[in-house]
């Protein structure tokens, strides 16, 4: 098998490396330094060289790294002295290795009883004996669950080697009660109902008695337990402890075999509740016991209270779960397909969609009259590459809900710890995006959400002095326009302070003590690089990180933020993200004859240069003025160093908008079209580029780089800086 | 699905690589403790899955941090590990450690006890 010749390859050289290591360290503790640094070092590299060898079945291998391992180890912790023998004696060991490391990896067997001498020594020394497991021990192996069988361990067996008359399955009653620790783990009964569930068919039943009233109500409290009924053909003891293997210790748990006792007219197998159902009943309570996580609001733990907990979050919805349960009992409905395997799909729907314009670029007039038929054969061609291309973007997009979903949590968190009042509205949950932006969005939206909580929402006492409503509203939405999702982040606070952020950003020199700044660029501070308030705030925004996070995380993806703020009103922070980072809308341009795009998005209008308003300032570097605004200029041959016309006539101005809101002018010789490309990125094929984007290959088989307008405008601004 | 997977040797972070990537999920990947929490600052993912003995910062230290960072408490966190001693996996789980796969791991075995632990 090829794969397996592949990791044994890396394992191979990674030995090498592990080798030397191990050599260099033995050289130095030869010479004397014998520090638990080096001891460490070495342990670690002996068990590297055994783990992988366990995985392949080197076993002269393993033995011996096992054996040495053990008395390293008796040697790091000081169970056995390093003197001048032992230290040899491993020196002597290490070669060893090296050797059986050679002989596995040229499929050649060393003598039997090869090492068996230092075996011997590093038993002797370590008094007598292995006290680690046994080397069979490495194989997977089952560790017996301390579980409480009521009932005597022959009947369990009676269940099940004498297999019942007839189909009667054999029966099992489980009681469980989880301690919090088994929460503290991120274990979860709800999954070890599901991994029941496999087993055969089960019925739950919640015990809830121990809830306490509201006000005694502790968070991390656990005060569920349940018992299960399991009838399944297949289940024995080992299967049901092995199901409760990682809660052993955490939760008091009972398993009582009861053999095919009930009668089946009695109790119709057949009308147990299926696990689907019994998800929905079950999870209110489930997600109340998961109070250990902090997750559930206590008011949730009973069915019967649950719209009083409702205001302040939309319902939450049983996570996919169900869904999949619910899938499975229909058919499969969804397949799980490894992204790769999409992307390579997208990429080549990308490639066909170039050769797809190719083609038609071909198409002069003549061939046209000529071959009509090739025409519309060619038109149902561009039509169905389109379709092909949507759909194949339609795989990777999923609805923004996955994310959203996790801020109700968030925004009751930062209620309970500021101690403010906080509802959280959602709007547009379903607006799809692709996969890839969607995992990039959690952390920026988490920060924006700590941030409108924490800097945004006043106290309950400051919003009524303010004639507010005693609870702040933060409202997350998302929705498509155009080519881009919006997903705004909104609050009705206190809106953002200008006078401090200046004044920080003054103090970390963002900004120049005598810099000007509009109230515009002055909220658009706060995700400056170097900005945070951080230490002057709280325990919930200043976690180190400035909302530059959140910036930078969203240009990654080649999206943009903006802010508004209205003092006393609010705050409004927006991302504008691509639907699909694979293809791109553009404008294709030429400078100085090479191809050059620019993504449409960004572009706000074209103008001929010699139409445009330009003046200069004092440095001599030119600006633009459109309508009654100064925009920096970058002339894009300039700044690419290339040649370019002598004058401006008949070259353009490319008008282009940046982060917030702030524009840059771009000269290019030549406006030739719009397109779609795909985008190949330049830092995993070449390096990366300032003020370029990635790459792209067109119709005609030629590159053209992507130009991030962004980027051109940093690099812009420094120059004029320096 | 997302998984972190921590361990320094890079042979087994390849085959879990392939193993997990095989299944669907999508891979990161440290080579040790401390790389691992970088992850974790920047990226969001369903399942951490990690070695003990590492240098840097070892398996049961990374846990610890990642628990006590106050974000993750219902990350389930798989520790991987030839130690078939009780001691690790005890110390492993007292650090927060949600269950245990014992190296080398059969592939299948590997998938199925991810199963048992994500949502």
């Amino acid at each position: 098998m090829s794969d397996l010749d592949d990791f044994k390859a890396t394992y191979f050289d990674e030995c090498s490396e592990l080798l030397s290591e191990l050599e260099e360290q033995f050289a130095a503790i030869d010479e004397g330094e014998r520090g638990a640094d080096r001891l460490n070092a070495v342990f670690r590299a002996i068990h590297s060289i055994k783990g992988g060898a366990s995985a392949f079945g080197f076993s002269g291998l393993v033995s011996f790294a096992h054996a040495f391992e053990t008395l390293l180890d008796h040697v790091r912790d000081g169970r056995v002295p390093l003197g001048d023998d032992v230290v040899s004696l491993c020196i002597r060991s290490n070669d060893i290795v090296a050797d059986f490391v050679a002989a596995a990896r040229s499929g050649t067997e060393l003598d039997p009883g090869y090492g068996a001498e230092e075996i011997a020594r590093f038993e002797s020394l370590c008094g007598g004996g292995d006290d680690d497991a046994p080397m069979e021990e490495f194989d997977i192996e089952f560790t017996p669950v301390a579980v409480v069988l009521d009932q005597a361990d022959d009947d369990v067996l009676d269940a099940f080697e004498a297999p019942p008359l007839g189909d009667t399955p054999g029966r099992w009653e489980i009681s469980f009660r989880p301690h919090p620790a088994l929460y503290e783990r991120a274990n979860d009964p709800l999954l070890l109902f599901r991994e029941l569930a496999s087993l055969g068919e089960i019925e739950v039943q919640a015990h809830v008695e121990d809830l306490p009233l509201l006000a005694d109500f502790e968070p991390f409290g656990v005060y569920c337990s349940w018992s299960i009924s399991l009838t399944s053909d297949k289940a024995d003891s080992e299967a049901i402890r092995e199901v409760f293997e990682f809660v052993e210790g955490d939760c008091d748990i009972a398993i009582t075999a009861l053999g095919a006792a009930v009668a089946p007219a009695e109790e119709e197998p057949l009308d147990f509740p299926s696990f689907d159902s019994l998800v929905a009943e079950v999870k209110p309570v489930g997600v109340a016991a998961a109070a250990g996580d902090s997750e559930a609001d206590p008011a949730l733990a009973e069915p019967a209270a649950h719209k009083v907990a409702a205001p302040t979050t939309p319902e939450p919805e049983a996570p996919g779960m169900g869904g999949q349960a619910a899938g499975r009992s229909l058919g499969m409905q969804s397949i799980r397909v490894d992204l790769d395997k999409v992307d390579r799909v997208v990429n080549m729907v990308g490639e066909l969609v170039i050769t797809q314009s190719m083609l038609t670029q071909q198409m002069d007039e003549n061939l046209r009259a000529r071959y009509q038929e090739l025409v519309r054969g060619l038109e149902v061609l561009a039509q169905t590459t389109r379709g092909l291309q949507d759909s194949v973007m339609a795989i990777r997009a999923q609805p923004v809900k996955s994310v959203f979903s996790r801020m109700p949590r968030l925004v009751r968190e930062l209620a309970t710890k500021t101690g403010k009042k906080i509802r959280l509205e959602m709007i547009g949950e379903n607006t799809e995006i692709d996969k890839t932006v969607i995992e990039q969005l959690s952390d920026p939206l988490t920060h924006m959400i700590r941030n409108s909580a924490d800097h945004g929402i006043e106290s309950p006492a400051a919003r009524l002095a303010a004639g507010k409503s005693e609870t702040g509203v933060i409202r997350l939405s998302a929705e498509q326009a155009g080519g881009n999702i919006l997903i705004a982040v909104e609050d009705d606070g206190c809106g953002i302070n200008r006078a401090r952020v200046l004044e920080v950003a003054r103090d970390r020199g963002v900004v120049g003590p005598d810099q000007q700044l509009t109230d515009e660029q002055i909220d658009n501070l706060i995700f400056a690089p170097g900005f945070s308030t951080a230490e002057a705030v709280s325990d919930i925004s200043g976690r180190g990180v400035g909302m530059d996070v959140v910036l930078s995380n969203i240009k990654k993806i080649g999206g943009s933020v903006h802010v508004r703020s209205t003092p006393g009103q609010g705050t409004r922070m927006s991302l504008r993200l691509p639907l699909t980072l694979a293809v791109l809308d553009v404008m294709l341009v030429s400078v100085a004859n090479c191809p050059y795009v620019i993504p449409l998005s960004s572009i706000v209008e074209t103008i001929q240069c010699a139409r445009a308003d330009f003046g200069r300032v004092p440095s001599g570097s030119r600006l633009l003025q459109v309508r009654g605004e100064y925009v920096q200029v970058v002339d894009l041959a300039e700044r690419f160093g290339i040649a370019h016309k002598a004058d401006d006539s008949g070259r353009f101005v490319v008008l282009c908008e940046a982060d917030g809101n702030s524009r840059v002018a771009l000269i290019v010789d030549e406006i030739i079209g719009q397109q779609q490309v795909v985008i190949k990125s330049l830092e995993e094929n070449f390096e990366r580029i300032e003020g370029i984007a990635g790459g792209t290959i067109l119709g005609d088989g030629s590159v053209a780089l992507i130009i991030d307008v962004q980027g051109l405008r940093f690099t812009g601004n420094r120059k004029n800086a320096a | 699905m997302r998984v972190l997977t921590v361990d320094d040797s890079r042979t087994i972070l390849a085959m879990l690589h392939h193993t997990l990537s095989s299944a669907g999920f999508e891979v990161l990947q440290a080579e040790d403790g401390q790389k691992g929490l970088d992850v974790l600052k920047t990226e969001s993912v369903d399942i951490v899955i990690t070695d003990v003995n590492m240098p840097v910062m070892d398996g049961i230290e990374f846990i610890r941090n990642v628990r006590a960072s106050g974000q993750h408490q219902s990350l389930p966190i798989l520790i991987l590990t030839t130690e078939t001693s009780q001691e690790k996996r005890d110390l492993g789980r007292a650090a927060g450690g949600t269950g245990w796969i014992v190296k080398p791991f059969d592939p299948e075995k590997l998938i199925s006890v991810i199963n048992r632990v994500i949502h």
